[in-house]
C-alpha cells in the first residue's frame, strides 16, 4: 500500500511534468502564431512631437531625449542591416526610406536643445537622405547653441556636400569667430573659396569629423570617407607607376610584384603607404585587393569594395 | 463556514468570495479612481500633445496603465494572501473547518483572480469609452482580444507571487515575483541574444530559462492592439491553454510546498 503522501507527491510530480511538457508544445505554437505586424511598422508616423512633450515629461526630458536619439541609431541601423551593409550606398540612403529619422533627431533635440551628438549625426547621415532636413535640424542647433562653434561645422559640412562651396565659406568663416573655435575651422574656411572640390579639403573635412564625432555610426563614416580618399590617391599612384613601367619596357606589368618596388618608394599625399597582403596582393585601405586591368594597363577595386569607382 | 457535506466547489467559492470581499474592503479597487481620472486625463490633453494620432496613443497609455496597476495588485496582494492569514493567526480558525490546505490556496487564488477579473474588465471599458470620445471607434472594438491576454498575464503572476509566498517572507516573495515579470517578459529576446552570441552554455541556460519561466511575451499585444491589431483565435486559444497549464503546475507547486509547512 503506498502511503497518502507519497501518492501526493507522486501525482503533484506528474502534473508538474506533464505541464511543462504542454508549456513546451505551446509555447512553440504561440510563436509560430503569432499575428505579425503591419509591413512598414517600423516607418509610421511618430505620434508625439518632442516640443510638445516639453513640460509633460515630469522632468525626465533628457531621458526622453535620450530613448530618441537611441531609436534613430537603431532604426538606421536595422534598415542598412536589412538591406546587407555591404550594398548600401552611403552617398545616397534615400533607397532605404528612413523617413523617420529626421523626426527621431527633432523629437530628441527638442527635447534636450544641446544634445550634440543627435546634431553631428543628423549632419553625417541626413544628407544622404535629405539635405534640406539636415540643414533645417543643424540650423535649430545653431538657434539653440549660438555658441557652439562645432554646429557651424556640421553645417558647413553639408553644404560642402552639396557643392555649395561659397555657402559652406561663410558658414565656416562665421564658426570660425566663435570664442575657442578650432583652427581647423578658419582654414576651412579659407579652402572653400578656391579648393571646395579638392581632395586636401575633404580629408581635412573627414579627419575633423572623425575627431569630433561623439557617436560610432559617424565616426565610421567619417573613417570610411576617409580610406575612399586614401585609395582614390592610391589608384593615381598606381596608375603613374603602371605608365611609367609600360613606358620603359615596352608591354604592361603582369603581375603587381613588377611594380611595387616602384609603389614603394611613392610618398602617399596622407603620408600612407601601399600594402600588400599575405600572398602579395597589392590591397585598398580596406584590405580587398586591387584588380590589375593587363588589358587597359590600369588599376581597378575589387568587386567586393564598397569604395567609390 | 460550511459543513462537512459542502462540495468542493462551493468551498472553494466561499474562500474565493471571502478573498474577493477583503480586497474590496481593503480598497483594492480604489485604483480604478485613479486609472479613470488618468485616462480623462488623457483624452483630453493628448489631442493637443499627439498630432492627431490621440487614438493610438491611448491604446498604448491605457493597456500599458492596466498592466502597470494589475501587475502591482497581483504581486502586493498575492503575496500577502498567505502570510496575511498566518500573521493574523486567522489560518488556524479556517483550518479548524473542514478545508484542506489546497482548497484554501485554491480557493484564494481565485478570488484574487476575481478581483484582477473586475479591474481589468472595468479598466478595459474606460479605455474602449475614452477611444469612442476621441472619435477611436475602430480601436475600441479590437482592444478586447489585448485585454484578455493581460488578464491571462495576471493570472500567471498572481499564481507565481502565491507561490513564493508559500515559503518565503511577503517581501522577498513581491521581489521575486517582480524578477520573474520581468525576466518572463525578456525570456524570449535573451534567448535569441545568446543564440546570436554563439555561447553553448549561455544558449543552453537561456533555453531552460525560456520553457521554465513563464514567457509572458505571448501575452504581449499592446502595440499590436495601437495599431489595430486583434489576436487571432489559434494565438487567443494557445494562450488560454498556455495560461491554463502554466497556472496549474504553479498551484500544483504551492499545494505541495504549503502542505508541508509547519505552522506550529
Amino acid at each position: 500500500m503506498i502511503p497518502s503522501s507519497s501518492k501526493a507527491i507522486f501525482i503533484s510530480a506528474a502534473i508538474i511534468v506533464f505541464g511543462f511538457v504542454s508549456v513546451f508544445v505551446l509555447s512553440n505554437f504561440l510563436e509560430q502564431n503569432r499575428v505579425q505586424m503591419p509591413q512598414g511598422f517600423e516607418d509610421a508616423d511618430l505620434t508625439l512631437e518632442g516640443k510638445r512633450l516639453k513640460g509633460y515629461a515630469l522632468g525626465a526630458e533628457g531621458l526622453l531625449a535620450d530613448w530618441y536619439w537611441m531609436k534613430s541609431l537603431q532604426y538606421v541601423g536595422d534598415k542598412i542591416i536589412k538591406v546587407d551593409p555591404s550594398n548600401v550606398n552611403l552617398e545616397n540612403l534615400t533607397s532605404l526610406n528612413p523617413r523617420l529619422l529626421y523626426p527621431y533627431l527633432d523629437n530628441a533635440t527638442d527635447l534636450d536643445p544641446k544634445f550634440m551628438a543627435a546634431y553631428s549625426y543628423g549632419a553625417s547621415i541626413l544628407p544622404a537622405i535629405d539635405p534640406a532636413k539636415g540643414i533645417q535640424l543643424i540650423e535649430k542647433g545653431i538657434r539653440n547653441n549660438p555658441g557652439e562653434w562645432r554646429l557651424y561645422h556640421n553645417l558647413g559640412y553639408i553644404h560642402w556636400r552639396l557643392k555649395d562651396y561659397e555657402k559652406a565659406g561663410q558658414i565656416y568663416k562665421q564658426g570660425s569667430e566663435i570664442e575657442g573655435s578650432a583652427s581647423f575651422m578658419k582654414l576651412m574656411a579659407a579652402s572653400m573659396q578656391n579648393q571646395g572640390e579638392s581632395r586636401d579639403t575633404a580629408r581635412s573635412m573627414y579627419s575633423q569629423l572623425l575627431n569630433e564625432a561623439q557617436d560610432e555610426q559617424t565616426k565610421d563614416n567619417a573613417d570610411f570617407r576617409l580610406k575612399e580618399l586614401n585609395a582614390l590617391d592610391e589608384r593615381d599612384a598606381i596608375r603613374a607607376a603602371l605608365k611609367k613601367a609600360s613606358e620603359m619596357n615596352g608591354r604592361c606589368p603582369q603581375s603587381w610584384n613588377e611594380v611595387l618596388p616602384v609603389l614603394r618608394t611613392v610618398i602617399l599625399p596622407a603620408g600612407n603607404e601601399f600594402r600588400v597582403d599575405n600572398v602579395n596582393n597589392l590591397v585598398d585601405p580596406a584590405g580587398d585587393p586591387y584588380i590589375l586591368d593587363r588589358k587597359r594597363c590600369d588599376v581597378a577595386l575589387n568587386s567586393k569594395s564598397r569604395f567609390a569607382r | 463556514m460550511n459543513s462537512p457535506k459542502s462540495s468542493l466547489w462551493q468551498r472553494l467559492c466561499t474562500i474565493a468570495g471571502n478573498t474577493f470581499r477583503e480586497a474590496v474592503r481593503d480598497r483594492i479597487l480604489y485604483n480604478l479612481v485613479v486609472f479613470v481620472l488618468l485616462i480623462i486625463a488623457c483624452a483630453i490633453i493628448l489631442s493637443d500633445l499627439t498630432d492627431g494620432q490621440e487614438a493610438r496613443t491611448i491604446v498604448n497609455i491605457g493597456l500599458n496603465a492596466i498592466l502597470i496597476f494589475g501587475t502591482f495588485i497581483s504581486i502586493f496582494v498575492g503575496v500577502g494572501l498567505v502570510s496575511k492569514e498566518i500573521e493574523k493567526r486567522t489560518i488556524y480558525a479556517i483550518f479548524s473547518k473542514p478545508i484542506t490546505r489546497g482548497e484554501f490556496i485554491v480557493g484564494k487564488y481565485l478570488g484574487l483572480c476575481l478581483t484582477l477579473l473586475v479591474n481589468v474588465a472595468v479598466m478595459g471599458i474606460g479605455v474602449s469609452l475614452a477611444l469612442l470620445y476621441v472619435g477611436g471607434t475602430g480601436l475600441a472594438a479590437t482592444i478586447g482580444g489585448s485585454v484578455l491576454l493581460m488578464f491571462l498575464e495576471l493570472a500567471i503572476i498572481t499564481g507565481v507571487a502565491i507561490l513564493f509566498s508559500s515559503f518565503s517572507s511577503p517581501s522577498l516573495s513581491a521581489l521575486l515575483t517582480f524578477f520573474v515579470f520581468i525576466i518572463g517578459h525578456m525570456s524570449s529576446s535573451l534567448r535569441d541574444l545568446a543564440a546570436n552570441l554563439g555561447s553553448k552554455p549561455a544558449t543552453i541556460f537561456f533555453e531552460i530559462i525560456y520553457y521554465l519561466l513563464p514567457n509572458l511575451a505571448h501575452f504581449s499585444f499592446r502595440t499590436e492592439a495601437a495599431n489595430g491589431l486583434a489576436p487571432t483565435f489559434s494565438m487567443l486559444g494557445g494562450a488560454v491553454l498556455y495560461a491554463l497549464v502554466y497556472i496549474v503546475i504553479l498551484q500544483t507547486l504551492s499545494i505541495l510546498v504549503f502542505s508541508r509547512r509547519n505552522f506550529k
